[in-house]
């Protein structure tokens, strides 16, 4: 009750006020291509990158603020400082970072850090005016992490777009992730080969302004 | 090997505030019990349940949690505020610890958990007290 309160007060307050620059967060699960995506806005944008990108699961594990991003599209211009998230997830086991060559030592210290990122990640919530939910289309959507992250959003009212990404790999299926979360817009992009991009950007402005 | 499930009733859980729930949930989880609870966590007490697993994580014993909750809470407006004057959230919630749940998913018709038992005999004694 209390949720639905705070969410039509929050649709009320936009109608009267809307912001001229955003602060933008990026959730979704471990391994999504949220940096991936936060490069390429910034490459995009500001001619350089910003984070770290690899196949290590927990790559990022503290948040990553680009601020002062000025996107122009065909409906004008938008301002926003992007806040690029560390992966939400519910286990953090050190064993799966030796698979790739790192000493115990080096493991137990990033999961430390992965799980203090997750912590952040999550105090965040209050922090964000709008938010992009990154999920990789290669995967089942259906997972509680995604519906948690989302119902989470839903409760707080911050109005967000689903983005499927990878949709450059052969087993991609953003429809799947339509299909999961149909109250939503889903915008099917590749964060790494730039395709669809700069239809993400005008639903930004759409939706998220 | 043995599984340990257990059943925690609505009335059981409305008794409860969030961060009394999640301690309780949490305490059960680290001795190796599989959870079920009688109601849909809301999504803030998941955000909290994840952030006070994250808290608890050590790398030897508790690598964390893997939950699911089935909701069939209600949509309309007026069964919203008959099921908060209930106390009430219909639904189902499973959480277990991610050593012996390698799987929840969700199947068109049904959700699906693949336990596993891998716990070593004296680990088991230990926290037993035995």
């Amino acid at each position: 009750m209390l949720s639905e309160l705070k969410k039509s007060l929050r649709k009320l307050l936009k109608i009267f006020k809307r912001k001229k620059q955003i602060q933008l967060g990026f959730y979704g699960p471990v391994n999504a291509g949220k940096t991936t995506l936060a490069n390429r806005i910034s490459l995009d944008w500001l001619g350089k990158e910003v984070g770290t990108v690899s196949e290590v699961p927990h790559e990022t594990r503290h948040v990553q603020k680009i601020e002062n991003i000025v996107v122009t599209t065909n409906n004008g211009e938008l301002k926003m400082n992007i806040v690029d998230m560390p992966g939400i997830a519910t286990q953090v086991d050190y064993k799966s970072f030796k698979a790739f060559g790192m000493s115990e030592e080096e493991a137990k210290a990033r999961a430390r850090e992965a799980t203090k990122g997750v912590i952040e990640a999550i105090k965040w919530l209050d922090n964000v005016d709008a938010v992009l939910v990154v999920l990789d289309s290669t995967q089942d959507p259906y997972t509680q992490v995604n519906v948690t992250i989302i119902g989470n959003l839903e409760a707080r009212g911050i109005p967000m777009i689903i983005v499927a990404n990878k949709i450059d790999l052969p087993e991609a299926n953003p429809d799947s992730i339509a299909n999961a979360f149909p109250q939503h817009v889903v915008v099917p992009i590749s964060a790494a080969t730039g395709e669809n991009i700069e239809k993400l950007y005008e639903a930004i402005q759409e939706h998220l302004t | 090997m043995e599984i340990q499930l257990d059943f925690v009733s609505a009335e059981t859980l409305a008794r409860k505030g969030s961060a009394e729930k999640i301690s309780f949930i949490l305490d059960k989880i680290k001795r190796n019990i599989i959870v079920v609870l009688e109601e849909a966590l809301e999504p803030q007490e998941e955000a909290e349940l994840i952030e006070a697993t994250m808290r608890e994580i050590d790398a030897e014993e508790f690598h964390g949690i893997e939950f699911y909750r089935i909701d069939s809470r209600a949509k309309g407006l007026r069964e919203k505020i008959a099921e908060y004057i209930a106390g009430r959230r219909h639904g189902i919630t499973i959480v277990g610890p991610t050593r012996l749940i390698e799987a929840i998913k969700r199947e068109p018709d049904y959700i699906s958990m693949l336990a596993k038992v891998d716990i070593p005999q004296e680990e088991k004694k230990k926290k037993e007290g035995k």
